[in-house]
């Protein structure tokens, strides 16, 4: 009889929940007031021979009366370890070296979102800061969603603004300015009672300081004296971002398909492409597993270099993330996830970049592998 | 590349049927969210967006960090 009634409830949320598709994704009980979700996640994430990085994160979403939905969370980036910073060619081919004492710092960031409903039509706002001792964000956003066809289509606008400051550890007297103004257009959009996508586009116009502060270049000439550079870039940069999101549940089988891919193009002359995939099905009552692989390619940016060509330029960069290069990453995830609302995910990752995974081949000679491992262990609670 | 993607998100839209509400429940599945939980999606994204030259994506308003 208990059962019943548990599933009975389960039933009741599921169709509540599904009633508010495709916006409403945190999970609900039938009648309730307030639903929603608060959970708490721990990364660790460490590269072979430099960065660590552990970061607890809390958060929480709410929807009010079926009017208002809230969510919120913040997070403490402690990061240990170090950083290339030096780009030589002193050995006869350029390589990245670390120089100076290693990094230690922390990065406190939080976000709020409140956003109200109108009927078809759902209005939000949100802020973001983000700081450490050498860089502070402060952001906000303003979005406007409208479900339409029954709820099986929505459409989303969205622009939003930083104006953040860029610091250097190394240099006091650096403070610039950095601004970034965000607009968003996406649509959402049930195929079938086991299919749905999502597809959008970002367009984000950038003005500032871009150099990387940490970042320097040095080239040994055979006939004339070396030449030192720091990081110079660009004072703005303009990115598209196209993101497609695509999810197939199959019910034979109770597994889920989700594709995610990304186009990305920016005004330095990169090109990106990101594509995901994960396959989520149960493994026992209560537990599924979530194996995933994505796939991540780019091209380098028009001015990056690892050396100093001549004549020197007026824009150079070596930091090897402008490089063009590709990178794997495969990851398992466990879930578990009961009636009473709690679910319980750890997720083991590796992070592999390498100047042979550029797509098509031709990643830039310079890129040093990457090798990082990483863990997310998240407890949440629907209420 | 750009343009089969296009063809294939048309198609995919054209092909779309009438779902009534009472046949949503798969969608209203955890597994169906576009976004793993709030936390597992910060913590990922920010620590590809370090390591890459690509950011961004269907949310706007985040601000950024030094990520050097």
């Amino acid at each position: 009889m208990a059962a019943t009634e548990r599933e009975s409830s389960a039933l009741a949320g599921l169709l509540q929940a599904a009633l508010a598709l495709p916006i409403l994704v945190v999970p609900a009980r039938a009648g309730a007031a307030t639903v929603g979700e608060v959970g708490f996640t721990l990364l660790g994430y460490k590269e072979q021979g430099l960065m660590k990085i552990t970061e607890p994160i809390i958060w929480g979403d709410a929807v009010i009366d079926e009017k208002w939905e809230l969510s919120a969370s913040g997070a403490i980036d402690i990061i240990t370890g170090a950083s290339p910073q030096l780009v030589s060619n002193a050995t006869g081919k350029p390589v990245q070296t670390i120089t100076g004492a290693s990094i230690s710092d922390r990065r406190r960031t939080y976000n709020v979102k409140v956003g109200r409903r109108f009927g078809d039509f759902t209005f939000s706002a949100s802020r973001a800061h983000s700081e450490e001792e050498d860089y502070i964000s402060h952001a906000f956003g303003l979005e406007a969603r409208w479900d339409l066809n029954q709820k099986l289509t929505t459409l989303t606008a969205g622009y939003g603004k930083s104006n953040d400051r860029v610091r250097s550890s190394d240099n006091p007297a650096l403070d610039e300015p950095r601004y970034t103004d965000e607009y968003l257009f996406g649509i959402t959009q049930v195929l079938s009672p086991v299919a749905i996508i999502q597809s959008s586009l970002r367009y984000a116009r950038g003005q500032g300081d871009y150099n990387d502060p940490y970042k320097l270049t040095l080239t040994f000439y055979p006939d004339a004296p070396p030449a030192f550079l720091p990081d110079t870039r660009p004072a703005s940069r303009d990115t598209w971002a196209w993101t497609t999101r695509y999810r197939r549940h199959f019910p034979s089988p109770d597994a889920t398909l989700q594709v995610d891919y990304r186009y990305y193009h920016d005004d330095w002359g990169i090109d990106a492409h990101t594509l995901e995939g994960a396959w989520q099905f149960p493994v026992a009552e209560h537990y599924a597993l979530r194996p995933a692989l994505r796939y991540y390619t780019q091209s380098a940016a028009d001015f990056y270099s690892p050396t100093i060509p001549r004549p020197t330029p007026a824009i150079l960069s070596s930091d090897q993330r402008l490089s063009a290069f590709g990178g794997l990453s495969p990851s398992l995830r466990l879930i578990y996830r009961n009636e009473s609302g709690l679910t319980v995910e750890g997720t083991a990752g590796y992070v592999y970049n390498a100047r042979t995974l550029h797509f098509g081949g031709g990643g830039n000679e310079a890129f040093e592998t990457l090798r990082a491992y990483y863990g997310l262990v998240s407890v949440s609670h629907a209420f | 590349m750009r343009i089969l993607l296009l063809a294939a998100a048309a198609f995919a839209l054209a092909a779309c049927a009438s779902v009534a509400p009472y046949q949503r429940g798969y969608l209203a599945r955890p597994d169906m969210a576009f976004e793993p939980s709030a936390g597992t999606a910060e913590a990922l994204g920010k620590t590809y967006s370090a390591k890459e030259a690509a950011s961004g994506g269907a949310s706007v308003g985040g601000g950024g960090c030094g990520c050097n």
